[in-house]
């Protein structure tokens, strides 16, 4: 048969961002595909070199448009490493808080996104819903809705408003209580299975090798998550557990979206409970003198999509002398991403990327 | 994972027949959280045009615009500028909330605007309250019109908070010896910051320069501050010096006009810009090898300074750097004039006083101390063999308050001065101060320390008396409460009417009368008493330190008819600070109403302009 | 330990642990390799990213490698979780410098965005094309001598100013 180029993207209803993909294919069948990025590249990277450290915060969260959170986390944590800033109890158990809820957001919007592509409409708009009431709490919390500039160097921008943890938990019950629904109508649906099951298969060895983190390497069976490997903020002060499965293909890594989802509201549960009282910040030096010691950092975290890491050198100045975000789906959209569309079927092209949970803005950063 | 299923899905059927989620905008609308980040409000009365929120702005969305409607007062740190934004650059952050000093900024949880004249984002946010055509009770508020023109009242969002502004509102505090041991002796109060404490204290500048327009000598407040957070004292020093040629005497008792403009005052405490430029001052200990300056080329023209005070000394040194030939005449036997005669050594030690004036000498001013005007040289020499005269004599006599038996009270600046010396006066055990201004409080501490190294361990009192009430008392707040920490008596809104004496003629006390008001409706100063409302208060020594006036007795009576006066009895001086004798330049405490050293530093700083251009002209 | 092993197999290796969980390596250009693949074979399995930093005033590019173990049980004798920053420094003219796909096929696209990024050739890398940008740029625009806004400026005119700042 004839060997054919075939361009997909960057807009395609099949994906969500501008991300496009080149592909050799014979028929239906991929022989080759080779990612192109580069749609979104705004040069965070760059600006944030010409930027003081504190206006460099409201900016970081903008490099991810789903989950902006695990954004400004990790560069309060880097800021934090860089400069040995400590940070009070509370505002560690504010960040979790604040991070498992990001997290549920965006796995809602990840749930939108992949059902949506698969052509359950009706799930996605359920998933939709279902993160704007996520929406709310944030907007409630911090003031905006989608970016949230919330976690600071030195701890939270704001201690919770009046009567917040009980909105919490009204929320995620309202949430939880529809994952019958979800269930029955998506994950148990024999349909999803048939179109997720065995495809976009990555094995352990493979993921390890190709750098993958995060649902991709924790559906083949690895409990790989930074949550627990390196914990940070009060993950270590409740016991929860990291959701894994073996298969390593879409359906499991599907599976394990839903599952971490419920685990975080678990987690939301205990972490309420054991909350201290206290302060939410340490004041950070006069932002227009602040300079941070020479020295560099590597600090990461975990992100809805895997393992965030971030990469800053400071030369004692007042701006950060480099920064490197290493995004999860920077591995996992450009290496895992052309591994498994090989000899992958066109019509799974979006099955896989989103089941990758490829988010293309972390990509281009 | 449950069972799979191909009809399980079917379930969801039944959300057919419930409510939809979906808000019908805009029939329908959604009320945004009490927290939301939406358009700028700015208090217009609470906003001082600073401009940390333009500076803060990460998209440099903020730009400052002058409104000529605006009174600016400098001396109170105000400016006539307002942040004017730019929504299509705005992120929405709250940086600019979180930074602005006085709070007047926030965010109102309005968030749309609907126009066709893309001008109109660009906004100049101002309180709701002040206009009720843009903010619009909730009841006429229609979605329709949403813009920046039509929003809702009281609608205020993301707010600052104390405990998030990202300055610093504490200041390092200064390290000073408490009031008990303090007062045993003449030790100096403070202690001066070391370069951790500077260097953090210097950290809180926000870099406004809001006090270089207070400040009457216009000091480089914030550059000399920002070197000292550099870690760099002697680059700080040299900027210091542009302005100010005597740091260490400054550094200690400068009337700080530049704190009083500080935003960080306004919710917190100013930063300490005079203990700043004091540790700059202590720091280095040889200006002449730091400071690298040598004296202008030589023009050949000479200058006589009457008076080595502040104005004096930094009159020399302007007109040194230019070149001319300075020659400083002062009675005193020292230089420093008012400032070596009145702040006691607790506040500033000759020493000091010595080190600014040795540097001013070192550049090859001539210091001619022990030497009176009128007394040693004539003042029609020094008109005839110099090129220029300035008078910068100060406020060198005492007022009294006349009232009967004053005479045998001692006169604050008398007191003062023998303090200085080493025959210090012999104080009694019961000292009553007349007075309430920064004159008296130093005659009281004074005293204080002088009955507690005379009569140590007796059951000693000072005791005050002035006018004014507690809220009017003319002396710094800071002196009052230190003094009231050392133990002295205040007795405030009493006036003096007799000082009664003992069969042998001393002092044993003073009766005073209780004060009903000091000024009359017009302001001016026109005491009045309560009839019968009388009191005695008990004092084997009284000191009047009710105000000081000059002593022009060294000019000849032909000059001092050619020289006018203001209504408020203050030499007149054109702009170039020259009086209306030719050739004759004033400035300091005989020429201004604010009567302080820096100021005197400014006057001498115009006229010493002034002096050049004349002898050049 | 690892430092000790560190110490007595590589030559001219400087180690610094300053930070918590973050032990920094520094080698010459040479040893990059060969300490890549020691720590791999210890269990240092996975490489976070490779990136570059632009030292102008030394006229030098330094290339990081960052890499721990997946899992701290892989690596024998290991009890906390390490993040290994394996530093080198490259001339910064004509910067030239070998794969390390082979060890770390990861390894590929941060290559590619160094070379796109820093203008530092891979020698031995399959397909060193641009990854992010679109346009052709006489100096790496990531290097520290890239003026970003002027660059704006060239090619996109000018940035306006807030409106109303003109109009005076």
């Amino acid at each position: 048969m004839r060997e054919l180029e075939l361009y997909y993207g960057p807009q395609h209803l099949g994906m969500v961002g501008n991300f496009s993909l080149t592909l050799q294919v014979e028929g239906d069948k991929i022989l080759k595909a080779s990612a192109n990025p580069g749609y979104l590249h705004r040069g965070f990277e760059k600006l944030m070199e010409k930027r003081s450290w504190i206006k460099n915060f409201p900016m970081v969260c903008r490099i991810n448009v789903i989950e902006p959170d695990s954004m400004e986390m990790i560069y309060s944590m880097g800021v934090e490493k860089l400069a040995g800033i400590e940070v009070p109890e509370r505002a560690h158990f504010i960040r979790s808080i604040f991070l498992e809820l990001a997290r549920v957001g965006s796995h809602l919007f990840g749930l939108w996104a992949y059902a949506n592509m698969l052509g359950f409409d009706t799930v996605a708009q359920w998933a939709m819903y279902h993160r704007d009431l996520v929406l709310d709490l944030f907007e409630e919390l911090t003031g905006g809705r989608v970016y949230h500039i919330y976690i600071w160097p030195g701890g939270v921008r704001r201690d919770f408003p009046e009567g917040f943890k009980d909105k919490i938990v009204k929320t995620l019950h309202t949430i939880g209580g529809c994952v019958p629904d979800y269930d029955s109508t998506f994950f148990n649906n024999r349909l999803f299975y048939e179109r997720a099951c065995n495809v976009g298969k990555v094995s352990r060895a493979e993921a390890m090798e190709m750098g993958g983190v995060g649902q991709v390497i924790r559906a083949t069976g690895m409990a790989y998550d930074i949550r627990k490997v390196e914990p940070y903020a009060a993950y270590d002060r409740v016991p929860w557990n990291v959701p894994t499965r073996k298969e390593g293909d879409a359906f499991s890594r599907i599976w394990i979206v839903r599952d971490e989802m419920i685990e975080s509201v678990h987690m939301i549960f205990k972490l309420l409970d054991e909350m201290p009282e206290g302060n939410v910040y340490n004041r950070i030096p006069n932002p227009f003198k602040w300079r941070i010691p020479e020295g560099e950092a590597y600090v990461r975290c975990e992100s809805s999509r895997g393992e965030l890491g971030l990469y800053m050198v400071s030369d004692g100045g007042k701006e950060p002398y480099r920064a490197h975000f290493r995004t999860p789906s920077y591995s996992h959209g450009l290496t895992v991403l052309e591994k498994a569309l090989e000899g992958a079927n066109i019509s799974d092209v979006g099955n896989i990327m989103m089941s990758l949970y490829v988010v293309a803005p972390e990509i281009d950063r | 994972m449950g069972k799979l299923s191909l009809l399980g899905p079917f379930s969801a059927i039944k959300f057919l027949f419930r409510k939809p989620k979906t808000l019908r905008f805009p029939f329908e609308q959604k009320e945004t959280a009490a927290r939301y980040r939406g358009f700028h409000l700015n208090d217009w009365d609470k906003c001082t045009g600073c401009g940390n929120c333009a500076d803060i702005c990460p998209n440099e969305a903020i730009i400052m615009e002058v409104h000529p409607e605006i009174k600016a007062v400098p001396e109170n740190g105000e400016k006539n500028e307002r942040p004017k934004l730019d929504y299509g650059r705005c992120c929405f952050c709250g940086l600019c909330v979180d930074i602005c000093p006085p709070g007047s900024l926030s965010l109102s949880r309005d968030y749309l605007h609907i126009h066709f004249d893309p001008d109109t984002f660009v906004f100049t946010p101002r309180d709701d309250n002040a206009d009720d055509k843009a903010f619009v009770p909730d009841e006429q508020y229609s979605i329709l019109k949403a813009s920046l023109s039509h929003r809702k009242r009281d609608y205020e969002g993301f707010s600052s908070d104390m405990d998030f502004a990202l300055f610093n509102p504490d200041r390092v505090e200064m390290p000073e010896i408490p009031p008990d041991e303090r007062k045993m002796s003449f030790i100096e109060q403070v202690t001066g910051y070391n370069q951790e404490e500077a260097v953090k204290e210097a950290q809180r500048c926000l870099e406004c320069r809001l006090c270089e327009e207070a400040c009457p000598a216009h000091l480089k407040i914030s550059d000399y501050i920002k070197a000292i957070y550099d870690g760099e004292p002697a680059e700080s020093l040299r900027i210091i010096y542009e302005d100010n040629p005597i740091p260490s005497i400054c550094g200690r008792i400068c009337m700080k006009h530049c704190e009083d403009a500080c935003s960080l005052r306004l919710r917190g405490e100013a930063l300490s810009i005079r203990w700043l430029k004091r540790y700059a001052a202590d720091t280095i200990k040889d200006f002449k090898e730091t400071l690298e300056q040598n004296p202008g080329s030589y023009t050949g023209k000479k200058v006589a300074v009457v008076g080595a005070g502040p104005g004096g000394l930094s009159l020399a040194y302007f007109l040194k750097l230019m070149g001319h030939d300075v020659v400083v005449f002062d009675e005193l036997s020292g230089g420093g004039g008012i400032v070596r005669v009145g702040p006691p050594r607790y506040r500033l030690p000759e020493e000091s006083i010595d080190k600014d004036v040795d540097y001013i000498a070192s550049l090859g001013v001539d210091f001619r101390f022990n030497t009176r005007i009128g007394r040693d040289v004539e003042f029609e020499k020094l008109m005839s063999e110099y090129d220029a005269v300035y008078i910068g004599i100060g406020n060198t006599v005492s007022r009294s308050t006349r009232v009967e038996n004053s005479e045998k009270c001692l006169l604050a600046l008398d007191y003062l001065e023998q303090n200085k010396t080493d025959r210090k006066n012999i104080v009694t055990e019961k000292i009553i101060v007349i007075g309430g201004g920064n004159v008296a409080m130093d005659v009281a501490r004074e005293s204080l320390r002088l009955q507690n190294i005379q009569h140590t361990g007796k059951n000693t009192v000072v005791s005050m008396v002035s006018l004014e009430d507690w809220d009017e008392l003319p002396a710094t707040q800071e002196e009052i409460d230190e003094a009231r920490d050392e133990g002295i008596v205040f007795n405030p809104a009493w006036g003096p009417k007799k000082v009664i004496l003992d069969d042998f003629g001393k002092v044993k006390g003073l009766l005073c009368m209780k004060v009903k008001s000091v000024f009359d409706e017009e302001g001016k100063f026109s005491p009045t008493f309560y009839e019968g409302r009388e009191m005695v208060i008990e004092g084997t020594m009284i000191v009047e330190a009710i105000g000081q006036g000059p002593d022009y007795s060294f000019i000849p009576k032909s000059l001092m008819e050619k020289i006018e006066f203001t209504v408020r009895r203050k030499l007149k001086v054109d702009e170039n600070g020259m009086t209306t004798l030719p050739g004759v330049f004033a400035g300091g405490d005989i020429v201004n109403i604010n009567m302080d050293a820096v100021t005197a530093i400014a006057d001498a700083k115009i006229a010493s302009e002034g002096i050049n251009s004349w002898m050049s002209r | 330990m690892l430092k000790q092993e560190l110490e007595t197999t590589f030559d001219n290796i400087t180690i610094r642990m300053e930070k918590k969980n973050q032990l920094e390596l520094s080698i010459t250009k040479d040893g990059i390799m060969s300490v890549l693949s020691f720590l791999k074979n210890k269990g240092y399995d996975h490489l976070h990213v490779i990136s570059c930093v632009d030292w102008i005033d030394d006229k030098q590019l330094e290339l990081v490698y960052i890499l721990s173990a997946y899992m701290k049980q892989d690596v024998p004798g290991e009890t906390e979780q390490l993040n290994i920053l394996l530093k080198t420094r490259i001339g910064r003219d004509d910067p030239k410098y070998i794969t390390s796909i082979a060890l770390f096929p990861a390894a590929e696209p941060y290559e590619r965005e160094i070379h796109e990024m820093f203008g530092v050739d891979f020698l031995g890398h399959p397909r060193l094309t641009p990854l992010l940008l679109e346009r052709d740029y006489d100096i790496p625009p990531f290097r520290k001598d890239f003026d970003t806004k002027q660059y704006v400026d060239d090619v996109f005119g000018s940035v306006p100013s807030v409106e109303g700042e003109d109009k005076n």
